[in-house]
């Protein structure tokens, strides 16, 4: 079954369809959400919701852009939205716990490991995607989807729905915001 | 090898860690997940209100008009203001009507 065939289908509603859709799409869906919000719960999370979310919606799916793309868009929206509810209940947590209350929001594990990263990278990997929340979101959303998707420059503006030359631009400005991050988190380990 | 270039070793390290990266895989039964959650339905309302309620714009409006309204209690119930409020034109409207009350003392002490 090919792609225009398989989104017809679940137009139609089909149960098959979807089961095949979700076989096909899952590591990737996963994989971007993972990226973004560091964490295996979570991105497990946004992939149940996001294909839900393509579920009900795809009736709308008027295929102007890639069914890829399509749902690459509705990844990041859903991953981003995720992170900005999270940081809401730590915020309602960090007022709770002025009155008292013991509950506590954890925001981010100390540290996160992707499972794709070599064993011998793993940890100067762990020190890249700490460095990765700290610089701005349209960067970190292209370096996610070049370097963690191995999504060209071409795909990542039409996924982000700007230009190529943007793209580059983002990439470049994401690359030095990183060597800025990392240099500052290196310069403060004590020697031995 | 000085402090200067050991870092930027390590900072080339770190960015070149991702080169070789391979697509993290979902847990198993994902879509059993997505169906139970299908069938579970949406949000509660509880859930839809706390969300809206926890949004900062809200909050800090929430904030804002409990504020507000507090000061404005406190400024209407302040007995300084009151009093000045309502006797200064009782007492004004006494002196220009006369309506100070005539006393046994005042009709025998009248001056002719």
């Amino acid at each position: 079954m090919n792609q225009p065939e398989l989104i017809a289908q679940l137009q139609q509603g089909d149960e098959q369809a979807f089961t095949k859709l979700v076989d096909e799409w899952q590591d990737m869906v996963y994989n971007t959400a993972l990226g973004i919000v560091q964490n295996a719960d979570d991105a497990d999370d946004i992939t149940q919701e996001v294909f839900i979310q393509v579920y009900q919606s795809v009736s709308s799916f008027k295929g102007d852009s890639k069914f890829s793309t399509w749902l690459y868009r509705i990844t990041l929206s859903k991953a981003l939205d995720h992170e900005k509810k999270k940081k809401r209940k730590k915020r309602f947590g960090f007022v709770q716990g002025l009155f008292g209350s013991q509950q506590e929001v954890q925001l981010h594990p100390v540290e996160f490991n992707h499972p794709g990263v070599e064993l011998e990278k793993k940890e100067r990997a762990n020190e890249l995607f700490a460095a990765l929340k700290k610089i701005p979101e349209n960067q970190r959303i292209a370096f996610t989807l070049h370097k963690l998707e191995g999504q060209s420059y071409q795909e990542v503006a039409e996924i982000m729905n700007t230009t190529l030359y943007a793209v580059e631009s983002l990439m470049g400005r994401a690359k030095a915001n990183l060597k800025k991050e990392l240099s500052k988190f290196y310069n403060n380990i004590p020697e031995q | 090898m000085n402090k200067k270039e050991n870092i930027n070793k390590l900072v080339e390290e770190a960015l070149n860690s991702v080169d070789s990266i391979k697509r993290a895989e979902a847990k198993p039964f994902l879509l059993t997940r997505i169906h139970a959650r299908m069938n579970k339905g949406t949000e509660s309302v509880w859930e839809k209100a706390g969300w809206f309620i926890g949004r900062p714009a809200v909050a800090f409006a929430g904030l804002c008009l409990v504020v507000l309204v507090n000061t404005m209690v406190i400024v209407l119930n302040n007995p300084s203001v009151q009093t000045t409020v309502a006797e200064q034109p009782a007492q004004t409207q006494a002196d220009e009507f006369s309506y100070t009350v005539a006393t046994i003392y005042d009709f025998e002490n009248t001056q002719p």
